[in-house]
């Protein structure tokens, strides 16, 4: 479903943020995009929904991404910010999230029933007619990636999608990251959640993909971690040493 | 709270008043936008020695105010900085307008008195209506409205953008006024010396956070047209009252209503 082959993006020569990078994911594969701070996460998903024009060639759903197949693209696949405030930009939660259905065509009938059903499904019927302006941080993430879900994607892309959520939240998000029968692709560095929602993991360090395998093959190789700016998950580390006496 | 996040607050107040819930929320918003403007025609086009015969505009926003249960004491503390400005337009016509036109007993009023009154009721009438508005409808819907009217949609676009990132400019001004003064205590505003950077800083975080919106629409579809959840009002209802408040505009323009009740009265 989504294909890069030697793709490369850099603001300069010498600041290349994306190294010829290269790698495929299946429909409905369920990947965790992980990396230190800058290690190019958030460009490489700008680069899928064409944001960024890059060197080589990405195909999202045997679209190759350029200018005429943009709209079919974004369509296809969803993407979640990291900061909701951005994705939240209509007055309410309702009008949030009809805005993509409506500008997809979809009669205004239909897209409200979407609406209602998506927000039903996550459990956010309540904060339907919500000013965006007075929910706390974890339910205007919430109501973001309602917002996604409500245009029906066939992937989803999610950058740091557990950022300002309390741990019930968390755990809600992940029984509906669990639930949702798309491909998706998750750039975190929460990797106990990448645990429980991924069954594959790309690592990316310096903008070139050093790892990519089955989440018990990286998830677990501590010394590959750290060689990286990373630490094994919590529930993998256990108890934080100064507690173990 | 710093002047930004007072002045985003009071943008939060007016979309809270919006959403509020009253005969005059429930109505079509072209319906409102017509009789808007029907109401800033008319009362613009009153002679400016014609004060009694604009009296009787009064009445429109006197009642809508009551019926959208809106404190008109709201509209006038919202409107603070702007009124005496609008009062201030006919300030010097008593200067030079010195022909009494007027004789009440002994006190003579000149043209200029009468026109000056009549300019500052015009300019507080049109506030008043303008503010009932804004205060009963939603951007959008007033956008919608003015889409429904044939306005471009580049310009009611434009207006929408506007409306939304004056809020993300003042958002970011708010967060940087309080992480400086956090470092600068006991100083009253910005330093001078700190102006520059402190500009700079802000438009560069605008205009990423600016950015960020607009790639969050373009995700998903936005190609130029707002579209928003249209609320479920009664048409019957908007079109009668747009039909009753443009008649009774048109009936307070060539009938002299205070007159002819103070001449019933007495």
């Amino acid at each position: 479903m989504i294909e890069f082959k030697d793709v490369t993006f850099g603001y300069s020569k010498e600041n290349e943020v994306l190294k010829g990078i290269s790698f495929s994911v299946e429909e409905g594969e369920r990947v965790g995009l992980i990396g230190s701070n800058g290690a190019g996460k958030s460009t490489l998903m700008k680069a899928m929904l064409g944001l960024i024009s890059c060197e080589g060639e990405i195909s999202i759903d045997g679209l190759r991404v350029e200018q005429k197949n943009i709209a079919a693209i974004r369509k296809t696949l969803g993407y979640v910010l990291q900061d909701s405030d951005n994705q939240m930009f209509m007055p309410t939660v309702l009008e949030d999230m009809i805005f993509g259905p409506l500008n997809y065509g979809m009669g205004r009938a239909e897209a409200e029933k979407l609406v209602d059903d998506t927000l039903e499904r996550m459990s956010l019927l309540h904060l339907k007619n919500r000013q965006n302006y007075k929910m706390s941080g974890g339910e205007k993430r919430m109501a973001a990636i309602a917002t996604i879900l409500a245009m029906q994607p066939k992937g989803m892309l999610m950058d740091e999608p557990s950022t300002a959520l309390d741990p019930r939240n968390r755990r809600r998000l992940i029984e509906i990251l669990n639930e949702l029968p798309v491909t998706k692709i998750i750039a975190t560095h929460d990797l106990d959640l990448v645990l429980e929602t991924c069954d594959r993991v790309l690592l990316l360090a310096n903008g070139t993909i050093v790892a990519d395998g089955k989440v018990e093959e990286i998830l677990w190789n501590q010394e590959l971690l750290e060689q990286y700016n990373l630490e094994l998950p919590f529930c993998i580390a256990g108890i934080p040493e100064r507690f173990k006496q | 709270m710093n002047k930004a996040e007072h002045a985003l607050h009071e943008i939060h107040a007016m979309n809270e008043l919006a959403a509020m819930d009253s005969p005059i929320h429930r109505l079509g918003a072209l319906a409102k936008v017509v009789v808007t403007v029907a109401y800033l025609l008319v009362t613009i086009s009153f002679s400016i020695y014609d004060c009694s015969g604009l009296l009787i505009m009064v009445l429109y926003p006197v009642l809508v105010y009551q019926i959208a249960g809106i404190p008109i004491r709201t509209c006038f503390y919202k409107l603070r900085i702007i009124l005496p400005l609008v009062c201030a337009v006919g300030l010097f016509n008593p200067l030079f307008d010195r022909k009494t036109i007027l004789v009440i007993g002994t006190l003579h009023i000149s043209g200029g008195v009468m026109s000056m009154v009549t300019l500052m009721m015009k300019g507080i009438f049109c506030l008043l209506a303008s503010f009932l508005l804004i205060a009963t409808t939603s951007i959008e819907e007033i956008c919608h409205a003015l889409r429904q009217l044939h306005v471009p949609k580049l310009l009611t676009s434009l207006l929408l953008l506007t409306y939304r990132y004056v809020s993300v400019l003042l958002e970011e001004v708010g967060i940087m006024m309080e992480a400086y003064h956090l470092r600068a205590p006991g100083q009253k505003g910005i330093h001078i010396s700190a102006w520059g950077s402190f500009l700079g800083q802000l438009i560069l975080r605008s205009m990423d956070r600016a950015t960020a919106l607009y790639e969050s629409m373009e995700l998903r579809g936005f190609h130029g047209e707002f579209y928003y959840a249209k609320k479920n009002y009664n048409k019957r209802a908007s079109f009668i009252y747009a039909v009753l408040w443009i008649g009774a505009f048109v009936v307070m323009r060539y009938v002299n209503l205070t007159r002819l009740i103070g001449g019933i009265v007495s």
